[in-house]
């Protein structure tokens, strides 16, 4: 089944039959010998991670049958990763779901049913739930991976039909600590910079992130930039374990997992001792604040503050190779690289205290005046390809409306009730459940019915033993649209088939604000359907069932439409010339006809058509370059942020005291685990699972253990681990190798096998702040349970 | 295996012997390394394995991963059970098991790495990541490989062999995810330590 290098040659690009030849064809030129042969190719977004790839898929009578890199994008300049390549495999693969399932009880098989009885079922369950148990009973779980257009009727109906804020989505799990980091610190959710700083860097702080895998095109860009400029350019990795991105790492800090906030700081504490601050920047710019009531303070406060954590005590509290030594070179390289980009993931965001480490990141940047410049951002890369588009600004989480307003703020609330036509109150004031305190509702049986699109909570929530008894509940009926059968369905009463990517026609918003357009290219198999038509036909009925006309409003405008392209352009047309009208994220310029034009597609704040046609805003709040900082100008500074968060319109520093994670290990429980990504699959791999050439490469996940403790506990590589928590436990193969600092233990989380899936270990306690849970520090124990097993792959199937 | 069936099969080898040169005779002695298949560790040259090991199946037994097969006995030659690795089924993981367990030394009893079953060669017309003007961003075989950074290493994202540390496991063959269509991969193992001369004491 391996990809042949016919093939190869043939479908990916004719390129590379040119250089075998001795031919050298400009790139152009090889996609128009591929049209020759039948081949046409649609211009789109990568499905997988967060980069925001541009490729080009190409269809040959009516199947996927390859991809390739756009290379006019400013994205990923031609460059995929093996994901991007493949993922084309999945639109005609046969797993695929076809057809509407439903079961009345969860213990039954599956029945085909047609769309109409599937729609019914859906809306009297929700019908039902709602006048028996009150709006609050139902419930909408969604994903960063859906298209903007999908989480926008999807709230909308949640929100102004059934007049519920019980929207979530799985990008909680993943950068609702970049969030509030954003708006904590700078006012305003989402990055100041682009990808384009990353060329202009003269120094990259990556903490908690495995770029070379979680971000492979990305990464390239840095190891460009490092190898190019050797000595000009730093690159600083810290992570309690060396990963294929410390290779590149002029320094690498290996601290103990969760310490990191004295460490960065420890950094602070250097660069104000030694004098590398920016005083212009921070004069003009900056205040300092402490505590929950933000209270303002002075900078001498704030030096006082860091008094406790001088590099000494840092680097006793962090162990692990952290020396005061390194601290200083690392703070000194930070502060006077002349432009630094600090990258960071889920090792900062899925943490206790992820608002605060973020907020840390945040406060090196403001004191040392490394925001705003060619070359210097602080930039949270996202793991989901929508979580920014989608969810953090179309609305997708319980306290959030679309384009950035805040459910509890009674005039952004109105303001919306106004523009969707529905009346004032609709929209009730009270933020709904976060998703831990959601599928807690489950358990509690105070959820009755959810829809869940796109995701697989019953892998990914951490903990999940104890959330997928709820799941299990035989009162709660589970709705889930997917395309193929995942850990989640297995809990289903209702399945619903949806288009997969390149088979409907929607738009994605990637890590640096840009928005991209993705149209229908191939025809979705059997009865699947977007998910923008299922909304729409399944609001429609519950307003016959709940004999509320209002649920009808907040479909009518879209009434109609045909659901491949005028449909999604339609919902598109309603949240950026009505909602983003006026609010940070402005994606008035942004029209389909604009995105169509673009190779990759538009910036916000992108106000008018001229403007989103140059791309958008590459840098925010400066002016010149951001029309709505020139528009909100109040003085004559270069820089005005205008965040909706901040009144004052100053970067606020925060002074937030050093916590570890919420459980440290102890005697019973010794070593540290972490989980994270391999290069190859993506989150729960149903979809990098069905990719043979993926899966092969690697087959089942494995724990990483540390040479010496390998050591110490008689472990060899391959012999099976049994690796246990309070909560739950996992038996895998051991790889020994000097990844993670001695005491920790490293699981890969994509497993879908039972003995295999590591969430059940993981600890869900959760960020006050962000209420993201801290999925990357708990405390475990490991035991040799025999040696060397042959393992074979897994994959839920229906 | 039945007890005749096992009979059948030496017969022919050993009828062939006692006939002069000739190309089925040949055929019989044909070792079956080649590319991609290769002995089990610790295995002694070529030219002495079919006559030191006795087929006693033990390191296909032991094997964890089922990753030794034992040369079918219906074949005929004189290397008719001897074991075998083909990486682009099931690669060694090098847990050593075999090499524990062999009775006749024909599997020395080596470290891990010190294991040289092969020696991994990347075929730089298949791989993507080394195709001229390719925009393909590969490291299956880097993160597969056992001994990374020191048997494998990335020259800027384009993997290249240390021949001194590869220990011709295969893991990277088995995860290539090129297959070209004589069946090769993008990086194959090269036995090329299986035919060295054997001094004689």
């Amino acid at each position: 089944m391996g990809l042949s290098r016919r093939e190869f040659i043939k479908r990916t690009a004719a390129l590379t039959a040119a250089s075998y030849v001795g031919m050298n064809l400009p790139i152009k030129e090889s996609g128009k010998a591929e049209a020759s042969d039948g081949t046409t190719w649609h211009r789109g977004t990568c499905r997988l991670c967060g980069t925001g790839c541009r490729v080009d898929l190409g269809v040959k009578n009516g199947k996927a049958v390859a991809l390739r890199g756009v290379t006019d994008s400013r994205t990923n300049m031609g460059y995929l990763c093996m994901k991007g390549m493949l993922f084309y495999k999945l639109m005609g693969h046969p797993d695929r779901l076809t057809k509407p399932l439903y079961r009345a009880s969860k213990s039954e098989p599956f029945k085909e049913i047609s769309w109409d009885e599937a729609l019914d079922i859906a809306s009297k369950k929700f019908a039902e739930s709602v006048k028996k148990y009150g709006n609050d009973s139902v419930a909408y779980y969604g994903s960063g991976q859906a298209l903007t257009e999908e989480t926008y009727i999807f709230q909308k109906v949640m929100r102004a039909g059934l007049q519920t804020n019980n929207v979530e989505g799985n990008p909680r799990l993943c950068m609702a600590s970049a969030v509030g980091g954003y708006i904590t610190s700078f006012g305003a959710d989402e990055p100041i910079g682009s990808y384009a700083n990353l060329e202009l860097a003269k120094c990259f702080f990556i903490i908690g992130s495995n770029t070379a895998e979680a971000h492979p095109v990305l990464f390239r860009r840095i190891m460009r930039r490092k190898l190019d400029h050797k000595d000009e350019v730093k690159v600083i990795n810290a992570d309690p374990r060396v990963s294929p991105t410390s290779r590149i790492a002029d320094m690498h800090l290996q601290f103990l997992p969760g310490t990191d906030l004295a460490m960065l700081h420890a950094m602070a504490y250097v660069i104000i001792e030694e004098g590398l601050t920016d005083k212009d920047f921070i004069e003009n710019y900056a205040v300092f604040r402490i505590g929950k009531d933000k209270k303002q303070v002075d900078f001498e406060e704030y030096k006082k503050f860091l008094k406790d954590y001088t590099p000494e005590k840092a680097s006793r509290i962090c162990g692990g190779n952290i020396t005061p030594d390194k601290i200083r070179t690392v703070a000194r390289w930070f502060a006077t690289s002349g432009g630094t980009v600090s990258l960071w993931t889920m090792g900062i965001n899925q943490r206790k205290r992820g608002v605060w480490a973020n907020n840390l990141i945040h406060n090196l940047h403001i004191i040392t005046g490394q925001l705003c410049k060619p070359g210097a951002d602080s930039l949270s890369l996202t793991g989901q390809p929508n979580a920014c588009g989608g969810v953090r600004e179309g609305g997708g989480l319980c306290h959030i409306l679309p384009a950035h307003r805040l459910v509890k703020k009674d005039k952004l609330r109105h303001q919306v009730e106004d523009l969707w036509g529905v009346p004032r109150g609709r929209i009730p004031p009270k933020p709904g459940y976060h998703t831990m305190a959601m599928f807690t509702a489950v358990n509690q049986g105070k959820i009755k019915a959810m829809w869940v699109n796109c995701t697989s909570p019953a892998q990914s929530l951490p903990n999940c033993d104890l959330y997928n008894k709820g799941l299990a509940r035989e009162d709660f009926f589970l709705i889930v649209t997917d395309i193929f059968p995942t850990r989640t369905t297995e809990y289903a009463n209702l399945i619903l088939p949806t288009a997969f990517h390149f088979e409907k026609t929607g738009v994605y918003g990637c890590t640096e604000r840009r928005s991209q357009l993705t149209k229908k290219a191939v025809n979705a198999p059997g009865e699947a359907k977007p998910e923008v038509w299922i909304v729409r036909e399944w609001a429609k009925r519950l307003a016959r069932d709940l004999n509320d006309p209002i649920i009808a409003r907040t479909v009518a405008p879209f009434d109609g439409l045909e659901e491949d392209f005028a449909l999604p352009e339609a919902i598109w047309n309603e949240y950026s010339q009505k909602l983003t009208k006026g609010r940070d994220n402005d994606l008035r310029g942004a029209t389909y006809e604009v995105l169509s034009q673009m190779a990759d597609g538009v910036q916000w704040p992108a106000p008018t058509r001229e403007f989103a046609l140059k791309g958008g805003t590459v840098i925010k709040f400066v002016k010149g370059y951001d029309p709505l900082a020139t528009e909100h100008s109040k003085d004559n500074k270069p820089y005005q942020f205008y965040g909706p968060a901040h009144p004052d319109r100053k970067l606020w520093v925060w002074l937030r005291p050093y916590k570890g994670p919420e459980e440290m290990p102890d005697l019973e429980y010794p070593f540290y685990l972490s989980t994270g990504r391999v290069i190859d699959h993506w989150h729960t791999s149903s979809m990098t699972g069905r990719i043979t050439e993926l899966m092969r490469a690697n087959p089942y996940a494995y724990i990483e253990i540390n040479p010496e403790d390998a050591k110490r506990l008689g472990i060899k590589p391959g012999d099976m681990i049994e690796v246990e928590s309070r909560r739950g436990k996992n038996l895998l193969p051991a790889k020994v190798y000097e990844g993670p600092v001695k005491g920790m233990v490293f699981v890969y989380w994509y497993d879908q096998a039972e003995s295999r899936m590591i969430n059940k270990v993981t600890k869900d306690a959760y960020d006050p702040g962000s209420k993201e849970p801290e999925f990357k520090i708990c405390a475990c124990r490991i035991r040799r349970k025999s040696g060397p097993e042959p393992l074979k792959p897994f994959l839920v199937e229906l | 295996m039945e007890r005749r069936e096992f009979l059948k099969g030496l017969i022919l080898p050993i009828a062939a012997t006692a006939l002069p040169v000739s190309p089925v005779r040949a055929s019989l002695f044909q070792s079956p390394i080649k590319t991609n298949v290769l002995r089990p560790p610790g295995a002694v040259p070529e030219s002495l394995f079919a006559s030191k090991c006795i087929r006693c199946g033990r390191c296909a037994e032991v094997c964890p991963y089922r990753s030794i097969v034992p040369r079918d006995f219906l074949e005929t030659g004189v290397n008719a059970g001897t074991p075998l690795i083909d990486v682009t089924k099931v690669p060694c993981y090098l847990c050593m098991k075999c090499v524990e367990v062999c009775p006749t030394g024909t599997l020395r009893p080596i470290a891990q790495q010190e294991t040289r079953m092969g020696l991994a060669v990347i075929d730089r017309y298949a791989c993507m990541t080394w195709q001229e003007g390719e925009f393909m961003l590969c490291r299956t075989c880097y993160n597969v490989c056992p001994f990374k950074e020191k048997a494998i290493k990335l020259d800027e994202l384009r993997p290249v062999i240390i021949e001194e540390y590869c220990t011709g496991c295969g893991l990277c063959t088995h995860g290539c995810p090129v297959t070209l269509e004589n069946g090769k991969k993008a990086v194959n193992i090269e036995p090329i330590y299986a035919f060295g001369k054997v001094r004689k004491e």
